[in-house]
């Protein structure tokens, strides 16, 4: 068979600077708020989101032979053209819109927040973060806090908000350059 | 020169030529032994295809170990980086694929970074007695982050596979460019690519001229008065002998509702629209008329002495040789500001 000479290099290239930026920014948020050292928190973040990256890979070469025509049409109209011809565009597509993204919101983060922990617990480090989470975690640290005395706090926070919290960062920017590049083509036309 | 020939002689039968018996060489050797007498035993014609098929998988296996192990001696370096095992996995890849047809070669390709990977794992995981063993940890990591960026290379193998299946079942969708695309980059830019509209008006108007071409005139108008029928099934007809016949489903066919008079018979305009996918340009469409007209021709009886020949109408249709016109939407264009 022959091949048409079009090759996925844009992906690759916008690929690689959001695998850049994700993983600056999360190691930013982990060194910050679990102490982890310089090294060891780009190398985290970095291997976090190279497993995200490759799972939603996965997911969609695996979806994309089964679904509708429509819906494939799409696709194509998108990755082809940057352009999707909402035609049918109404509250519901935008609700399903709305809805996969939370939900690949939330799969990144459980992705992350598992891959982080099994590093972490092969570094031996997660029973010292365990530790001092339950410092501040621990139901008589919470209760000390709601009730306004602010002795028992420390100064590290839940895992899981950190790991959230460096997801939400990361995602923003990467939402944010996309906005960027699409107004600067607005722009430009 | 002589000396030339001996020294690389000489350098090749050191590289080649076993030193110990124990050794890489003498695997490429088992190897190249096998599947000689594979081609002996091929080529006395005796009718025994499963030793064939043994011995040349054996020549396989015996030459995928020998280029590891050889590897392994001589590593291959790109920047201080050993890829020999994706020069390993590319011949295992090879042996498991035997990627000679397109479906498998797409296969061996998508699977060659993560069987690379496996190639590269397994001395950390078995030793030389073939015990499973634990490697360290820091190996372990590694080799996740190997895994991992193979995975994604695999991925974007496989990505570039989906691409080409696309333009492969939809042609017409390299009319409009891809510029705009943010995920792939197209190297042949000379543009004004003919969409398949094109061989399907030209197949229609050749079914159209078949069927009317010859009729009397009376049938002629008849089947114009209820063409919306005819010309769909002539469409359909007409997508399924398409080169890409899955693209089909984005063409949709038009005849306008008044047929334009000429002289005594008419105008035909066939228009194929494309409405599957298209850049922000907005899509384009092809055209084509056929003009269908009355011709007098004489009628096959004797004719009487002193009166003209009596003539019946039967129908031509004549749609011009030049090739139908492919244009923008002007609509899209002017919606798009």
């Amino acid at each position: 068979m022959e091949y048409e000479p079009i090759l996925p290099l844009r992906t690759i290239l916008f690929q690689i600077l959001f695998l850049i930026v994700a993983t600056v920014i999360e190691a930013g948020i982990l060194r910050q708020r679990l102490r982890l050292g310089f090294k060891t928190s780009v190398q985290y973040a970095f291997v976090t989101n190279l497993a995200t990256v490759v799972a939603g890979w996965i997911t969609f070469l695996v979806i994309e032979p089964l679904v509708s025509t429509a819906i494939n049409q799409q696709i194509i109209g998108y990755i082809l053209f940057d352009n999707l011809l909402l035609n049918g565009w109404n509250t519901e597509t935008g609700a399903v819109l709305f809805l996969c993204a939370i939900v690949v919101f939330f799969l990144a983060f459980f992705i992350k927040a598992k891959g982080l922990e099994l590093f972490l617990k092969a570094d031996d480090v997660w029973k010292f973060l365990a530790e001092r989470g339950n410092q501040s975690a621990s139901r008589d640290g919470r209760y000390a806090r709601a009730r306004g005395s602010s002795s028992t706090e420390s100064s590290v926070p839940n895992f899981t908000d950190t790991v959230i919290q460096a997801n939400a960062a990361s995602f923003s920017a990467v939402l944010l350059l996309l906005l960027l590049r699409a107004v600067a083509r607005e722009w430009t036309l | 020169m002589q000396d030339f020939l001996k020294g690389f002689r000489d350098e090749v039968r050191d590289l080649l030529w076993p030193k110990q018996y124990f050794s890489w060489q003498t695997l490429l050797l088992l190897s190249l032994y096998s599947l000689f007498i594979a081609a002996v035993i091929e080529s006395t014609g005796g009718n025994n295809p499963e030793i064939v098929s043994l011995l040349t998988n054996l020549s396989w296996i015996f030459f995928i170990f020998a280029v590891w192990w050889g590897l392994k001696e001589n590593p291959v370096k790109v920047y201080g980086f050993s890829i020999s095992p994706w020069i390993t996995g590319a011949v295992l890849c090879m042996f498991l694929f035997k990627p000679w047809t397109d479906m498998r070669f797409r296969w061996a390709l998508t699977c060659w970074p993560v069987i690379s990977v496996g190639v590269m794992a397994l001395p950390h995981y078995v030793d030389w007695e073939l015990k499973v063993k634990t490697p360290k940890k820091e190996t372990q990591k590694t080799l996740v982050v190997t895994l991992l960026v193979n995975l994604l290379l695999s991925s974007w193998i496989q990505f570039f596979f989906r691409v080409q299946n696309w333009v492969g079942d939809y042609p017409s969708l390299l009319v409009s460019g891809l510029d705009d695309s943010a995920f792939v980059y197209s190297f042949n830019q000379d543009g004004d690519r003919q969409s398949q509209g094109v061989p399907l008006l030209e197949t229609m108007v050749v079914d159209i001229e078949q069927e009317l071409s010859g009729q009397p005139w009376y049938q002629t108008e008849r089947w114009l008065y209820t063409r919306q029928p005819r010309l769909d099934e002539i469409a359909r007809r007409a997508k399924e002998s398409l080169e890409a016949p899955a693209e089909g489903d984005f063409w949709r066919v038009d005849a306008p509702d008044e047929l334009r008079p000429i002289e005594d018979g008419y105008f035909l305009d066939l228009t194929a629209s494309w409405t599957g996918p298209t850049s922000r340009q907005g899509s384009f469409y092809v055209q084509k008329t056929c003009k269908i007209l009355p011709v007098d021709v004489p009628r096959p009886v004797p004719a009487e002495a002193d009166k003209p020949q009596p003539t019946s109408r039967s129908t031509i249709v004549d749609c011009g040789e030049e090739p139908p016109i492919q244009r923008r939407s002007e609509e899209s264009l002017l919606s798009s500001g």
